[in-house]
Protein backbone atom coordinates (compact mmCIF):
# COMPACT_ATOMS: atom_id res chain seq x y z
CA UNK A 1 0.00 0.00 0.00
CA UNK A 2 2.98 2.06 1.19
CA UNK A 3 4.76 2.08 -1.97
CA UNK A 4 1.87 2.24 -4.26
CA UNK A 5 0.83 5.61 -2.54
CA UNK A 6 4.80 6.45 -3.17
CA UNK A 7 4.49 5.56 -6.60
CA UNK A 8 1.40 7.55 -6.74
CA UNK A 9 3.00 10.86 -5.32
CA UNK A 10 5.77 10.33 -7.81
CA UNK A 11 3.61 10.75 -10.47
CA UNK A 12 1.19 13.88 -9.39
CA UNK A 13 5.20 15.57 -8.42
CA UNK A 14 5.87 14.92 -12.41
CA UNK A 15 2.53 15.69 -13.60
CA UNK A 16 3.09 19.09 -11.44
CA UNK A 17 6.47 20.06 -12.76
CA UNK A 18 5.21 19.64 -16.28
CA UNK A 19 2.63 21.65 -15.63
CA UNK A 20 4.72 24.34 -14.13
CA UNK A 21 7.67 24.22 -17.11
CA UNK A 22 4.18 24.51 -19.73
CA UNK A 23 3.06 27.35 -18.05
CA UNK A 24 6.53 29.03 -18.05
CA UNK A 25 6.96 28.33 -21.93
CA UNK A 26 3.65 29.70 -22.06
CA UNK A 27 3.83 32.91 -20.30
CA UNK A 28 7.24 33.49 -22.26
CA UNK A 29 5.23 32.88 -25.46
CA UNK A 30 2.73 35.59 -24.58
CA UNK A 31 5.00 37.67 -23.02
CA UNK A 32 6.96 37.58 -26.53
CA UNK A 33 4.05 38.20 -28.23
CA UNK A 34 2.33 41.00 -26.39
CA UNK A 35 5.94 42.90 -27.16
CA UNK A 36 4.30 45.77 -28.13
CA UNK A 37 6.02 47.10 -31.88
CA UNK A 38 3.91 49.37 -32.57
CA UNK A 39 4.28 52.53 -34.09
CA UNK A 40 3.12 55.68 -31.84
CA UNK A 41 0.02 57.03 -32.88
CA UNK A 42 1.45 60.65 -32.72
CA UNK A 43 5.38 61.56 -32.89
CA UNK A 44 6.51 64.46 -31.41
CA UNK A 45 8.23 65.40 -34.75
CA UNK A 46 4.82 65.81 -36.32
CA UNK A 47 3.70 68.37 -33.47
CA UNK A 48 6.91 70.01 -34.21
CA UNK A 49 6.47 70.61 -38.15
CA UNK A 50 2.52 71.82 -37.36
CA UNK A 51 3.85 74.68 -34.80
CA UNK A 52 6.40 75.69 -37.30
CA UNK A 53 4.11 75.75 -40.28
CA UNK A 54 1.13 76.72 -38.68
CA UNK A 55 3.39 79.44 -37.37
CA UNK A 56 3.96 80.42 -41.38
CA UNK A 57 -0.07 80.37 -41.99
CA UNK A 58 -1.02 83.53 -43.93
CA UNK A 59 -4.03 84.62 -42.05
CA UNK A 60 -6.77 86.83 -42.95
CA UNK A 61 -5.27 90.16 -40.96
CA UNK A 62 -3.08 92.94 -42.84
CA UNK A 63 -1.27 95.73 -42.32
CA UNK A 64 -0.45 98.51 -45.36
CA UNK A 65 2.49 96.23 -46.60
CA UNK A 66 1.16 92.29 -46.10
CA UNK A 67 -0.97 89.88 -44.71
CA UNK A 68 0.25 88.49 -41.22
CA UNK A 69 1.32 84.94 -40.74
CA UNK A 70 0.08 83.39 -37.86
CA UNK A 71 3.46 84.87 -36.25
CA UNK A 72 3.39 87.97 -37.21
CA UNK A 73 -0.72 87.75 -35.93
CA UNK A 74 0.49 86.67 -32.59
CA UNK A 75 3.42 89.84 -32.94
CA UNK A 76 0.59 92.00 -33.73
CA UNK A 77 -1.81 90.89 -30.79
CA UNK A 78 1.00 91.00 -28.07
CA UNK A 79 1.67 94.72 -29.44
CA UNK A 80 -2.30 95.99 -29.77
CA UNK A 81 -2.17 96.35 -32.93
CA UNK A 82 -5.00 96.18 -35.08
CA UNK A 83 -5.88 94.84 -38.90
CA UNK A 84 -6.05 96.92 -41.72
CA UNK A 85 -9.70 96.52 -41.76
CA UNK A 86 -10.17 98.04 -38.24
CA UNK A 87 -10.75 94.38 -37.10
CA UNK A 88 -9.08 92.87 -33.25
CA UNK A 89 -5.66 90.77 -34.49
CA UNK A 90 -6.13 89.51 -31.01
CA UNK A 91 -9.89 87.82 -32.06
CA UNK A 92 -8.41 87.17 -35.27
CA UNK A 93 -5.51 85.34 -33.56
CA UNK A 94 -7.87 83.50 -31.72
CA UNK A 95 -10.05 82.53 -34.50
CA UNK A 96 -7.41 81.51 -37.02
CA UNK A 97 -5.49 78.99 -34.44
CA UNK A 98 -8.74 77.20 -33.32
CA UNK A 99 -9.31 76.21 -37.16
CA UNK A 100 -5.75 75.43 -37.38
CA UNK A 101 -5.45 72.94 -34.57
CA UNK A 102 -9.44 71.68 -35.20
CA UNK A 103 -8.25 70.65 -38.83
CA UNK A 104 -4.91 69.68 -37.69
CA UNK A 105 -5.80 67.27 -34.89
CA UNK A 106 -9.31 65.75 -35.47
CA UNK A 107 -10.18 64.47 -31.63
CA UNK A 108 -13.22 62.45 -30.50
CA UNK A 109 -14.16 58.89 -29.27
CA UNK A 110 -13.44 56.95 -32.73
CA UNK A 111 -9.82 58.69 -33.23
CA UNK A 112 -6.51 57.95 -31.29
CA UNK A 113 -6.10 61.65 -30.35
CA UNK A 114 -8.25 61.62 -26.85
CA UNK A 115 -7.66 65.89 -26.90
CA UNK A 116 -5.18 69.06 -26.81
CA UNK A 117 -3.96 71.89 -25.44
CA UNK A 118 -1.89 74.73 -27.66
CA UNK A 119 -0.79 77.69 -25.50
CA UNK A 120 0.98 80.71 -26.90
CA UNK A 121 3.49 81.94 -24.04
CA UNK A 122 4.73 85.29 -24.02
CA UNK A 123 7.59 86.23 -21.84
CA UNK A 124 6.56 83.72 -19.58
CA UNK A 125 2.74 84.27 -19.38
CA UNK A 126 0.17 82.44 -21.12
CA UNK A 127 -1.43 84.82 -23.10
CA UNK A 128 -3.65 82.23 -25.78
CA UNK A 129 -4.73 78.75 -24.29
CA UNK A 130 -6.67 76.74 -26.73
CA UNK A 131 -7.84 73.31 -25.05
CA UNK A 132 -10.26 70.56 -26.36
CA UNK A 133 -11.16 66.89 -25.02
CA UNK A 134 -9.66 64.92 -22.64
CA UNK A 135 -5.86 65.27 -21.06
CA UNK A 136 -4.96 61.74 -20.73
CA UNK A 137 -1.32 60.83 -19.25
CA UNK A 138 -0.35 59.51 -22.63
CA UNK A 139 1.19 62.98 -23.94
CA UNK A 140 3.26 64.28 -26.86
CA UNK A 141 4.46 67.55 -27.20
CA UNK A 142 5.94 70.06 -29.32
CA UNK A 143 7.54 73.72 -29.02
CA UNK A 144 8.60 76.85 -31.30
CA UNK A 145 10.57 79.63 -29.85
CA UNK A 146 11.10 83.23 -31.61
CA UNK A 147 11.76 86.69 -30.26
CA UNK A 148 10.70 89.89 -31.68
CA UNK A 149 11.06 93.85 -30.28
CA UNK A 150 12.64 91.98 -27.16
CA UNK A 151 9.81 89.59 -26.52
CA UNK A 152 9.96 86.30 -26.02
CA UNK A 153 7.20 84.09 -27.60
CA UNK A 154 6.93 80.31 -27.04
CA UNK A 155 4.15 77.98 -28.88
CA UNK A 156 3.31 75.06 -26.81
CA UNK A 157 1.25 72.04 -28.05
CA UNK A 158 0.54 68.79 -26.14
CA UNK A 159 -1.61 66.03 -28.14
CA UNK A 160 -2.70 63.49 -25.61
CA UNK A 161 -3.61 60.01 -27.02
CA UNK B 1 6.72 -26.06 -7.61
CA UNK B 2 9.26 -24.99 -10.09
CA UNK B 3 7.40 -22.52 -12.15
CA UNK B 4 6.66 -19.53 -9.40
CA UNK B 5 10.05 -18.30 -9.35
CA UNK B 6 10.06 -17.70 -13.16
CA UNK B 7 6.38 -16.31 -13.69
CA UNK B 8 7.56 -13.76 -10.60
CA UNK B 9 10.37 -12.88 -12.80
CA UNK B 10 8.16 -12.79 -16.60
CA UNK B 11 5.59 -10.48 -13.97
CA UNK B 12 9.05 -8.26 -13.08
CA UNK B 13 9.60 -8.15 -16.92
CA UNK B 14 6.53 -6.80 -17.69
CA UNK B 15 6.11 -4.57 -15.21
CA UNK B 16 9.66 -2.89 -16.70
CA UNK B 17 8.52 -3.15 -20.05
CA UNK B 18 5.13 -1.21 -19.14
CA UNK B 19 7.23 1.62 -17.16
CA UNK B 20 9.77 2.04 -20.39
CA UNK B 21 6.46 2.19 -22.57
CA UNK B 22 5.71 4.92 -20.11
CA UNK B 23 8.74 6.97 -20.67
CA UNK B 24 8.86 6.32 -24.27
CA UNK B 25 5.23 7.95 -24.65
CA UNK B 26 6.14 10.35 -22.17
CA UNK B 27 9.27 11.33 -24.00
CA UNK B 28 8.05 11.53 -27.59
CA UNK B 29 5.13 13.44 -25.84
CA UNK B 30 7.65 16.14 -25.15
CA UNK B 31 9.76 16.29 -28.41
CA UNK B 32 6.12 16.82 -29.90
CA UNK B 33 5.34 19.76 -27.31
CA UNK B 34 8.92 20.84 -28.08
CA UNK B 35 8.35 20.60 -32.10
CA UNK B 36 5.02 22.67 -32.07
CA UNK B 37 6.61 25.33 -29.39
CA UNK B 38 9.35 25.76 -31.54
CA UNK B 39 7.08 25.53 -34.92
CA UNK B 40 5.11 28.48 -33.16
CA UNK B 41 8.34 30.75 -31.68
CA UNK B 42 9.80 30.33 -35.48
CA UNK B 43 6.52 31.66 -37.30
CA UNK B 44 6.22 34.30 -35.40
CA UNK B 45 9.84 35.12 -35.80
CA UNK B 46 9.10 34.84 -39.48
CA UNK B 47 5.98 37.50 -39.62
CA UNK B 48 7.62 39.99 -36.89
CA UNK B 49 10.61 39.82 -39.25
CA UNK B 50 8.03 40.46 -42.05
CA UNK B 51 6.40 43.41 -40.04
CA UNK B 52 9.92 44.99 -39.40
CA UNK B 53 10.47 45.16 -43.33
CA UNK B 54 7.33 46.73 -43.56
CA UNK B 55 7.87 48.76 -40.71
CA UNK B 56 11.34 49.86 -42.03
CA UNK B 57 9.99 50.63 -45.40
CA UNK B 58 7.38 53.16 -43.63
CA UNK B 59 10.01 54.70 -41.38
CA UNK B 60 11.55 55.17 -44.65
CA UNK B 61 9.39 56.82 -46.21
CA UNK B 62 8.51 59.48 -43.13
CA UNK B 63 12.18 60.42 -43.46
CA UNK B 64 11.53 60.77 -47.26
CA UNK B 65 8.80 62.97 -46.35
CA UNK B 66 10.82 65.68 -45.02
CA UNK B 67 13.65 64.89 -47.54
CA UNK B 68 11.07 65.72 -49.95
CA UNK B 69 9.03 69.11 -48.46
CA UNK B 70 13.10 70.20 -48.41
CA UNK B 71 14.12 69.60 -51.80
CA UNK B 72 14.87 71.83 -54.91
CA UNK B 73 11.81 70.37 -56.84
CA UNK B 74 9.14 71.37 -53.54
CA UNK B 75 10.72 73.31 -51.32
CA UNK B 76 10.06 77.38 -51.52
CA UNK B 77 14.09 78.20 -51.19
CA UNK B 78 14.12 81.92 -50.82
CA UNK B 79 10.48 83.08 -53.23
CA UNK B 80 8.29 83.31 -49.95
CA UNK B 81 10.62 86.06 -48.61
CA UNK B 82 13.57 84.00 -45.85
CA UNK B 83 13.92 80.44 -46.33
CA UNK B 84 11.28 78.56 -44.73
CA UNK B 85 11.50 74.45 -43.48
CA UNK B 86 9.09 72.47 -44.66
CA UNK B 87 7.84 74.84 -47.12
CA UNK B 88 6.34 74.15 -50.41
CA UNK B 89 5.61 75.94 -53.36
CA UNK B 90 2.41 75.03 -54.42
CA UNK B 91 2.95 76.66 -58.12
CA UNK B 92 6.47 74.85 -58.54
CA UNK B 93 4.81 71.67 -57.78
CA UNK B 94 1.82 72.54 -60.30
CA UNK B 95 4.68 72.67 -63.16
CA UNK B 96 6.00 69.68 -61.67
CA UNK B 97 3.13 67.73 -62.62
CA UNK B 98 3.28 68.15 -65.88
CA UNK B 99 6.75 66.30 -65.93
CA UNK B 100 5.88 63.62 -63.83
CA UNK B 101 6.69 61.30 -66.01
CA UNK B 102 10.69 62.14 -65.69
CA UNK B 103 10.76 62.01 -61.70
CA UNK B 104 8.38 58.34 -61.72
CA UNK B 105 11.63 56.26 -60.26
CA UNK B 106 13.26 59.18 -58.89
CA UNK B 107 12.23 58.95 -55.46
CA UNK B 108 11.59 55.81 -55.20
CA UNK B 109 7.43 55.87 -54.05
CA UNK B 110 4.69 55.07 -55.31
CA UNK B 111 2.59 58.10 -54.53
CA UNK B 112 3.06 61.25 -53.63
CA UNK B 113 -0.33 63.27 -52.57
CA UNK B 114 -0.62 66.79 -50.84
CA UNK B 115 -3.97 67.15 -48.81
CA UNK B 116 -4.63 70.77 -47.75
CA UNK B 117 -5.35 71.15 -44.05
CA UNK B 118 -6.80 74.40 -43.58
CA UNK B 119 -8.85 75.75 -45.16
CA UNK B 120 -10.15 71.72 -45.55
CA UNK B 121 -12.07 69.91 -48.31
CA UNK B 122 -12.33 67.23 -51.08
CA UNK B 123 -11.46 68.69 -53.91
CA UNK B 124 -9.09 67.36 -56.46
CA UNK B 125 -6.95 69.96 -57.89
CA UNK B 126 -7.11 69.68 -61.85
CA UNK B 127 -5.70 72.49 -64.33
CA UNK B 128 -9.25 74.24 -64.29
CA UNK B 129 -9.43 74.53 -60.46
CA UNK B 130 -5.93 75.57 -59.44
CA UNK B 131 -5.50 76.90 -56.98
CA UNK B 132 -9.02 76.70 -55.17
CA UNK B 133 -9.02 73.12 -54.75
CA UNK B 134 -8.05 70.52 -51.52
CA UNK B 135 -5.98 67.55 -52.96
CA UNK B 136 -3.54 67.41 -55.21
CA UNK B 137 -1.82 64.41 -56.51
CA UNK B 138 1.20 64.56 -58.05
CA UNK B 139 2.47 60.75 -58.87
CA UNK B 140 0.13 57.59 -58.62
CA UNK B 141 1.66 54.49 -59.86
CA UNK B 142 -1.18 52.30 -59.64
CA UNK B 143 0.14 49.45 -57.49
CA UNK B 144 -0.60 48.29 -54.02
CA UNK B 145 0.90 50.49 -51.87
CA UNK B 146 2.08 50.63 -47.64
CA UNK B 147 0.11 53.32 -45.48
CA UNK B 148 0.66 57.12 -46.28
CA UNK B 149 3.29 58.49 -44.26
CA UNK B 150 2.95 62.04 -43.91
CA UNK B 151 4.17 65.61 -42.65
CA UNK B 152 2.47 69.07 -42.10
CA UNK B 153 3.93 71.10 -44.76
CA UNK B 154 3.72 75.06 -45.71
CA UNK B 155 2.09 75.49 -48.98
CA UNK B 156 2.40 78.52 -50.26
CA UNK B 157 1.65 80.12 -53.59
CA UNK B 158 1.33 83.83 -54.99
CA UNK B 159 -2.04 84.88 -54.90
CA UNK B 160 -3.31 88.41 -56.54
CA UNK B 161 -6.38 90.14 -54.77
CA UNK B 162 -7.12 93.49 -56.38
CA UNK B 163 -4.72 95.53 -54.52
CA UNK B 164 -1.53 93.40 -54.15
CA UNK B 165 0.18 90.11 -55.23
CA UNK B 166 0.89 88.64 -51.27
CA UNK B 167 2.15 85.31 -50.41
CA UNK B 168 -0.37 83.08 -49.63
CA UNK B 169 0.47 80.36 -46.95
CA UNK B 170 -1.87 77.33 -45.77
CA UNK B 171 -1.74 74.35 -43.71
CA UNK B 172 -1.05 70.79 -45.70
CA UNK B 173 0.26 67.38 -45.39
CA UNK B 174 2.60 66.04 -47.86
CA UNK B 175 1.72 62.52 -48.25
CA UNK B 176 3.27 59.65 -49.44
CA UNK B 177 3.53 55.84 -49.83
CA UNK B 178 5.69 53.35 -50.71
CA UNK B 179 5.10 50.12 -52.70
CA UNK B 180 4.47 47.25 -50.80
CA UNK B 181 5.79 44.40 -51.64
CA UNK B 182 5.37 41.77 -49.15
CA UNK B 183 1.86 41.09 -50.51
CA UNK B 184 2.22 37.41 -51.71
CA UNK B 185 5.59 36.62 -51.35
Amino acid sequence: MGIKYKSAQEEMVGFAVIMVIIAVILLILISFLSRNEDKEVVESYEIESFIQTALQYTSDCENELEFFSLQGLIVACEEGKPCLDGKDSCLILNSTVEKLVENGWQTGEQSSIKGYNFKIITNDKTTLEFKKGNETRNYKSGFQGFAKSRDNYEVTLDIYT
Amino acid sequence: MLEFPFKFESCRNKKGQMKIQQMIFMIIAVIILFAMVGLFFLSTAFSSLRKSATTLAQEESMLLVSRLANSPEFSCGNAFGNSKTNCVDFDKVAGLKNHIGEYSDFWGVAKIEIRKIYPSGEKLCTEANYPNCEIFKILDKNVNTLPYSHNFISLCRKELNDKITYDKCELALLMIASEDRTNGN
